[in-house]
């Protein structure tokens, strides 16, 4: 294994490679990395890639990050039931 | 409806409690986890003047308080969202909504990870996984392994997993990658570590603090001449000059690569080598855990010295959000000494917006014991912390 194989987004399954990649092809935004590759979408809300994902866009633009949040936290913060929120 | 309620019981979460129903606030204390503590409950270190620092029994003392208040406590509760409304605010858990006049979320730090080929194995963990499983839970994580990442907090957690029994094989570096820059650096990791002299027991950590405070070039002979087996610290060889490229395992964790590094971290081709372990802590670091902030209207700065992205807040420990407060790690990253000294800001800072707190200069007092705990902390987890505070502070006025 190698480490363009390194697995960042583990919920769904999005790699190193796949990050830095499409940050460079695209000079994107964190937030466009996640809607392009899902990472940070999944059921945990990205609470490992989240921080990871910030990183690598920011080291790749060689922007240092700013004092807004860039992938923004939405409810619920925590993997939660769906019954929750009512029904069966 | 609540007059308080405080999400996360750690040292901030039930110092503030405390101080917030001396004077008469009525508090209830959420948390994720089955006990009072937080993060305390893993700490057991031995302080400079030979007096060992036991976590337990302070988070045991700090709950006893508590209840002799009438605090209420609701533990195996995760908050997962936060709403204001005009006169109180929504907290909603999976065991159903609290109401509440103020909120205050202490909800401290979480860790970062260091992604390295194999990490997802089983038998990885953060360091602080292995500390909960074996202060907290009296579980080894394992029977022999290895250390990713020289800081502050793997030190001083493999000292503690040494006197769980543990057997560890050494604490090296990270291999470089776009997400570890500086912790895969020799000479950065090395100045680091040069400031905490004061707490390693081995001379040449205290010559290189002693050099690395005079001239550079020292510092970069110092490293290049860095014992290969790297120093013993409490028996734990830390080897600034060696990086694990990658953790090995059909199933689980069964070994790990290293090579030997450059001073500038770059890998010594030809000297690869497998070492059995069967598990291996990640320590990359702490940051302020932020997400139920993340959802309310209170703005954020960007402070590397406090540990990154904390909320906006001034020495009342109050945000801009009316009736919004935090205290301890989310607000930066101290010691739990520190933390608990912002709990009782933020307890009084309640207690006076709620109209209860009746000695005026208790808030004062109580933002300049945090002050001097900061000062006297053992461990200063950045260099820059009073330059960051002060920022934050610059923030909180023209917000």
């Amino acid at each position: 294994m190698n480490e363009k194989d390194i697995i960042i987004c583990r919920c769904e399954e999005v790699s190193y490679e796949d990050i830095v990649h499409l940050t460079e092809l695209y000079q994107c935004s964190s937030r466009e990395i996640k809607l392009r590759t899902r990472a940070a979408m999944g059921y945990c809300g990205g609470r490992t890639c989240r921080n990871l994902v910030d990183q690598i866009v920011s080291e790749i633009k060689n922007e240092p990050p700013a004092d807004n949040i860039p992938l923004t936290y939405r409810p619920p913060v925590r993997p939660i039931p769906f019954r929750l929120f009512g029904g069966e | 409806m609540n007059q308080l309620v405080i999400v996360g019981a750690g040292p901030a979460g039930l110092s503030a409690a405390i101080a917030a129903a001396k004077n008469g606030v009525n508090v209830t204390v959420i948390d994720e986890f089955m006990k009072p503590g937080g993060r305390l409950l893993g700490q057991l270190h031995e302080e400079s003047n030979g007096i060992w620092w036991n976590g337990v029994d302070e988070a045991t003392n700090l709950f006893n308080e508590a209840i002799e208040f009438h605090i209420q406590f609701q533990f195996e509760t995760s908050v997962h969202h936060v709403k204001k409304h005009s006169n109180h605010w929504d907290i909603q858990t999976d065991k159903g909504m609290f109401k509440s006049q103020a909120l205050l979320v202490a909800t401290g730090a979480a860790e970062h990870s260091i992604p390295l080929p194999g990490w997802t194995l089983p038998g990885v963990m953060s360091i602080g996984a292995a500390q909960v499983m074996a202060n907290v839970h009296h579980v080894k994580p394992g029977h022999h392994g290895i250390i990713i990442g020289i800081n502050v907090l793997s030190i001083a957690i493999a000292r503690e997993l040494k006197l769980a029994g543990v057997q560890l094989e050494s604490i090296v570096l990270p291999s470089c990658n776009l997400l570890n820059k500086e912790a895969s650096q020799p000479g950065v990791v090395f100045q680091k570590l040069a400031k905490l002299a004061h707490l390693a027991p081995s001379p040449l950590f205290k010559m290189g603090g002693f050099l690395t405070n005079k001239l550079s070039f020292l510092e970069k002979l110092v490293v290049r001449s860095f014992p290969k087996n790297g120093l013993k610290a409490w028996g734990i060889p830390i080897q600034i000059r060696r990086a694990v490229i990658e953790i090995l395992g059909e199933e689980k964790v069964e070994g790990v690569k290293v090579a030997d590094i450059t001073p500038s971290g770059v890998i010594m081709k030809g000297t690869e080598k497998i070492i059995d372990v069967d598990f291996v802590c990640i320590a990359g670091g702490l940051y302020p855990l932020t997400e139920l902030i993340g959802v309310t209207a209170c703005p954020f700065k960007f402070i590397p010295s406090l540990g990154g992205h904390v909320p906006v807040h001034n020495e009342q420990m109050q945000t801009p959000v009316e009736k919004l407060y935090v205290a301890g790690n989310i607000t930066g990253i101290e010691s739990a000494k520190v933390a608990k000294a912002q709990g009782k800001v933020a307890g009084l800072s309640v207690a006076h917006d709620l109209h209860y707190l009746q000695d005026h200069n208790a808030i004062d007092d109580a933002v300049q014991h945090v002050k001097k705990m900061r000062d006297h902390a053992l461990i200063q987890f950045h260099p820059d912390i009073n330059k960051g505070r002060n920022e934050l502070n610059g923030a909180s006025i023209t917000n």
